[in-house]
Order: structure tokens, then C-alpha cells, then sequence
């Protein structure tokens, strides 16, 4: 009688998980509040374009050279250039945090270069910021070449000059970059946390020991428990997405149902982690924890959701493999921005598939059928 | 109808440091209410929890009997209902809703379920809180939910960890009426209890000290054979006399 799953206790689960859910603030508040709250924190506080950057510039020759010198800089919406305190060491702006950078200008900038002689500017960079400073000084190049065009009689035909295009994303549009990521932050976080907790805390209130005591087979738990979380996320993930195309007019290159494919995939992944980790330490603030920990750093760190794969030691970019974060992170860039097809996301998707069966086993064969510990 | 005993022979468990259980042997007939009586500590929950399935002895066996035929725990599995100790039914879910969550779990039909949710109801006299929540009945009631969920499936063992404690003693006296109406149909009923005026109200005890049955029997008679007048006497007898 007992044997054998049976979908109608299976659903009598997920209805009772809905009726949990409908009247727990804090789930339904964490499952729709935290994507938003996602969205708006990484897609307006994280910039890599960098604008109005503080320099201060110390012009101890100012002769007509060395001032047009420094409108190169003020001409350019980038820098926000203040000429220096004069009674004051100007690299003391650097210690205040008052600029990024210092341009002193020492006498005799305009004879040198009247005179056909190597003209020297000093640039000083704040290197505790190492990641600003990177882009100024790739601006820095630009921006010399700007001058030396004006400052130069006459235009020199250069013996090698680069033009480089950006394929996608032309506009270099950081926030594109960071929000076609969000999908995944967003379901790596959520779904791990909600099915850790949902499950924990039945194991932590006791009413699994009465669940276990009943004919009801471990997989109805676990897919009953699961299902309703599943839809729920699912609601999150349109929420994202429709922010990001409305609010921040991302493009959407790719297949939609390959999207969806993959979203499956990695959702599943997810909320097999989550089972997992409620299985293990059967307590809800553990298992939250847990949930942080193995959800949130790997997608934040470990995915190229910010940091490039490739300028990590191999050691990491070795990791990654194994992080589901990581493949998702390929195809949901690839889907927004690149538009590409089933063939070139064959290695992620098989990747997360994969990954799928090893966590999927794992959380089923810890899950437990009896109490003993 | 089936009836179920219960022969359990040797049985011994160690969960962590402690011995719950050190060789212990009974059997369970139907139609008799048995009292696991015992301080806390003494291994009421662990057999009971072997009993279920949920916790599996280290040696000794646990037999399962179907009119005097050995049958395999699977099989009588769903015609026993357990109510554990521990508070585990959901503070939000309603009692109409609790009913209705274990009619689907045992896969009670409808017309089978109305029935008995009437009589349980009335019985319980539960009547005016089906739509309370678990977590808003005082402690009576919410042992009577527990007692309705596990008897909805009809079974023929019951198995009751504790289903007094914290009651209050109007409730406890009820509670009791619902046992011995139980056993009047024929069901095997084993539960435990910590008060040890409620040893007297059995038909059969087990006392339990340290995870060894000290005694068993029919109350009155375990008491005269112990020379005690009741059970807490008993077992203040045995502490002064340093637990032989």
C-alpha cells in the first residue's frame, strides 16, 4: 500500500507548503523583496564607468603649453581637475583621499617642448585604489595622444594605430554587464536559502518525526516541499527580468525557451543544494548560514559575475568548473547579450546537467527516512 | 481485521555516550494498553521511536505479528500511528487543515474520511475549533489534534509518546476516556507517560530506569511485588536503595 510514489501525497505537501508560505511573511517578503532590492543595489551602486574622477593639478610653469596641456583633462568628462593649494605639498591631496590623482607640471614644461626637447609631466596615481587607478591611467593613454595632436605642429600620420570595436555591448555599458548577471545572483541565493530553511525547519519544530511516521515516501517530501518554491522563484526570476529589460534597457539577443532550459537547470541545482544542506544540519539558523555561504560568495566571487574567470590563478579558474554559478553566468550573459544558440551553450548546459545528477544524488541519499542521527 | 502484537526481544541502543536501551524484552498484545513508565531519561522515546522504524536497534529484534504470523515492518507500517513527544504539528495550518493533510497522506477516501472526522470530532468534542490554528489551542487540545491525526487511519496499534505531559488534569482525565475506547476496540495501545499516578490506569506496565525494564506486569501486581504502595514509591524505594 505504501510502496511506490504516489503524486497525490506528493501535492498534499506542496498544498500544505503554500498554505506555509501564503501566511509566513518573511518567505513570501524574502522571495519577492530580495530580488529587488538586488536588482536596485547591484544595477545603480556597482559602476565601472568612471567619471569625475578628483585631480588636482599643480601647475608650476603655467605658460600657455601647459595649460592647454591640462584642458585635455578638463575637456573630458572623466576627470574633474582643481588646480593645487599653493602654500601645500599637492601629493598631500592623495593622503586626504581629496583626489585620485595628482598632475604636477614643473617649470620650463613649455620652453622644453618650444624647444623640440622631451617635455616631462609627473602623474601621481592613489595605488590603494588599484581599480580606479587601472582605468585612469588606460584613459591617461587616450588622452595623451589628444595632446600631443594639438600640442605638435601639425598632425603626424602615425605608423600603427588601433581601432578597436566592441561586438557587443558597444556602448561598454558596465550596468548591462552587471545586471544580465543578476539572474543568477538572484536564483543561486534565493532558492538555496528558502528550500534549506523550508525543509530545516521541519526537521527543527519535530513534525518531520511525525511526517516519517506516516506512509508518505521521502521523494513526495522532497518533491512536494520543492515544487512550490520552484514556482515561486520562478516569479522572482520574471520580476528580474522584466526590471532589467524596462528599467535598464537590456537587450535580449537569445532564445527565450533556451533561457528557460537553463534557468530549469540551474534552478534544480539550487534547490538540490538547498535540500542537501537542510539535510545535514537539520536546524534553520545553520542552515541559513550555510545557505549564505555556499550560495551568495561562489555566485558574488567565483561565477565572473564581477571578477573576470581569466585573471584568476589557475588554482580558481580550475574551481569554477565545479561551481554551477559559473555556467549559468555563460549562458545568461550569452542569452542578453550575445544572442548566441544551443550550440555554442552546449558545454554549460551539459555542465550544469552533470552537476545536477552528482548534487541531486547527494541530497538524496542524505535524506534520511528515519531519525537516527 | 487484523491484530497487530508486538514481540520485541534483547533490544539494546546507544545514541551518543548514553545506553538508552540495555536489553530489553516484552510483548504487546492487542486490546491492552500499555504504560511505558519510567523518569525521564529512562528510554521511553528511543523504544517507542524503534517501535515506528525511526531509529534502528543495535541488537535485538523487533517482530511484528499479524494474527500470530510474522509480518514484515513495511507491511503493518501504515496501520500504526504514532503521536511523538515532541510538539510537531504545523502552529499555522488549522485543525480542519490538519485533518484533511492526513487524510491525504494515509489516502483516505472521502466519503470514509467524513465519517470519521465526524466521530473524532465529537469525540475529541473538538467541534467548535476546526478552524483554529494548531498553534492557538492550549496544550489539551492540541494533544487531542495530535490523537485525531494518528487515529484518522483507523489503525490497529497505537503508539503515544508521552500525550500527557503538560496537560492539565480535566484534560488528562478526557484523554483517558479516548484510550480506553480505543482498547475497547481491540487496539493494541503502548504509550508512556512520566506521571506515575497514570501507571496505576494501565493494563499492563513496563518500568523503565536506565534503559532496563526493572518490572512488568499488571499495575497491582508489579507494586505488590515490589512491596510498594505506588509507583512514585517505587521508585524513591529504588533510588534509596542505589538503584540495584
Amino acid at each position: 500500500m505504501s510502496a511506490g510514489f504516489r503524486f497525490s501525497r506528493a501535492w498534499s505537501i506542496a498544498r500544505k507548503e503554500v498554505r506555509h508560505v501564503r501566511r509566513d511573511p518573511f518567505t513570501l517578503a524574502t522571495a519577492l523583496g530580495l530580488p529587488i532590492l538586488l536588482v536596485v543595489f547591484f544595477g545603480y551602486a556597482i559602476d565601472f564607468n568612471v567619471k569625475d574622477i578628483h585631480m588636482i593639478a599643480a601647475d608650476r610653469d603655467n605658460t600657455r603649453a601647459s595649460r592647454e596641456w591640462l584642458k585635455n583633462f578638463t575637456s573630458s568628462r572623466f576627470f574633474k581637475l582643481e588646480p593645487a593649494d599653493p602654500g601645500q605639498d599637492p601629493q598631500s591631496a592623495l593622503d586626504t583621499e581629496q583626489a585620485k590623482g595628482v598632475i604636477i607640471i614643473e617649470p620650463g614644461f613649455g620652453n622644453d617642448l618650444g624647444a623640440g626637447r622631451p617635455a616631462e609631466v609627473q602623474i601621481l596615481l592613489d595605488g590603494a585604489d588599484n581599480s580606479t587607478t587601472g582605468i585612469i591611467s588606460g584613459y591617461l593613454i587616450g588622452i595623451q595622444q589628444a595632446a600631443w595632436k594639438k600640442i605638435s605642429s601639425g598632425p603626424r600620420v602615425q605608423p600603427l594605430s588601433l581601432q578597436t570595436r566592441f561586438l557587443f555591448n558597444q556602448e561598454q555599458n558596465s550596468r548591462w554587464f552587471v545586471v544580465s548577471g543578476l539572474v543568477v545572483v538572484v536564483i543561486g541565493v534565493l532558492s538555496i536559502l528558502l528550500t534549506a530553511l523550508t525543509v530545516a525547519r521541519e526537521w527543527e519544530t519535530g513534525s518531520m518525526e511525525l511526517l516519517l511516521s506516516t506512509p508518505v515516501r521521502p521523494l513526495e517530501i522532497i518533491f512536494g516541499k520543492l515544487a512550490p518554491y520552484l514556482g515561486l522563484v520562478l516569479v522572482s526570476v520574471v520580476m528580474v527580468y522584466l526590471v532589467a529589460r524596462i528599467q535598464f534597457g537590456l537587450p535580449f539577443m537569445g532564445n527565450h525557451l533556451l533561457f528557460l532550459a537553463g534557468i530549469l537547470l540551474f534552478l534544480c541545482l539550487c534547490l538540490a543544494q538547498g535540500l542537501l544542506i537542510s539535510v545535514i544540519t537539520r536546524q534553520q539558523q545553520l542552515a541559513m548560514q550555510l545557505s549564505f555561504i555556499s550560495g551568495l560568495l561562489p555566485t558574488l566571487l567565483l561565477s565572473g559575475f564581477i571578477f573576470p574567470i581569466e585573471s584568476m590563478p589557475p588554482f580558481f579558474q580550475y574551481l569554477t568548473y565545479i561551481l554551477a554559478p559559473r555556467w549559468f553566468m555563460v549562458i545568461s550573459r550569452g542569452l542578453f547579450l550575445k544572442g548566441v544558440g544551443l550550440l555554442e551553450l552546449a558545454q554549460p548546459l551539459f555542465m550544469l546537467l552533470l552537476l545536477n545528477l552528482i548534487m541531486m544524488g547527494l541530497a538524496l541519499k542524505r535524506f534520511k527516512k528515519d531519525l537516527e542521527p | 481485521m487484523s491484530q497487530i502484537s508486538i514481540q520485541i526481544k534483547n533490544l539494546s541502543k546507544r545514541l551518543g555516550p548514553n545506553q538508552a536501551l540495555a536489553g530489553i524484552t516484552a510483548s504487546f498484545e492487542p486490546a491492552l494498553l500499555y504504560g511505558l513508565i519510567g523518569p525521564d531519561g529512562a528510554g521511553k522515546t528511543t523504544l517507542m521511536r524503534i517501535l515506528m522504524g525511526l531509529l534502528f536497534p543495535d541488537s535485538g529484534e523487533c517482530a511484528y505479528l499479524d494474527n500470530h504470523q510474522t509480518v514484515a515492518f513495511e507491511r503493518v507500517r501504515s496501520s500504526i500511528a504514532y503521536m511523538p513527544q515532541q510538539q510537531s504539528l504545523y502552529p499555522d495550518l488549522s485543525v480542519a487543515e490538519h485533518l484533511e493533510f492526513f487524510r491525504d497522506l494515509y489516502l483516505i477516501s472521502g466519503k470514509v474520511f467524513q465519517k470519521r472526522r465526524a466521530e473524532l470530532l465529537h469525540l475529541t468534542r473538538m467541534e467548535p475549533f476546526q478552524d483554529r490554528p494548531a498553534g492557538k489551542l492550549s496544550g489539551g487540545m492540541y494533544k487531542k489534534l495530535g490523537l485525531m491525526c494518528a487515529l484518522l487511519q483507523s489503525p490497529d496499534v497505537v503508539l503515544l509518546d508521552e500525550p500527557t505531559n503538560g496537560v492539565d488534569p480535566i484534560s488528562r482525565r478526557e484523554f483517558w476516556d479516548l484510550l480506553y475506547r480505543l482498547i475497547r476496540q481491540k487496539i493494541l495501545v503502548i504509550m508512556s507517560t512520566a506521571y506515575m499516578d497514570e501507571a496505576e490506569r494501565c493494563s499492563r506496565v513496563l518500568v523503565l530506569d536506565e534503559g532496563k525494564i526493572i518490572a512488568a506486569g499488571e499495575p497491582l501486581s508489579v507494586l505488590k511485588q515490589e512491596k510498594a504502595g505506588n509507583f512514585e514509591e517505587l521508585f524513591l524505594q529504588r533510588q534509596k536503595a542505589g538503584r540495584r
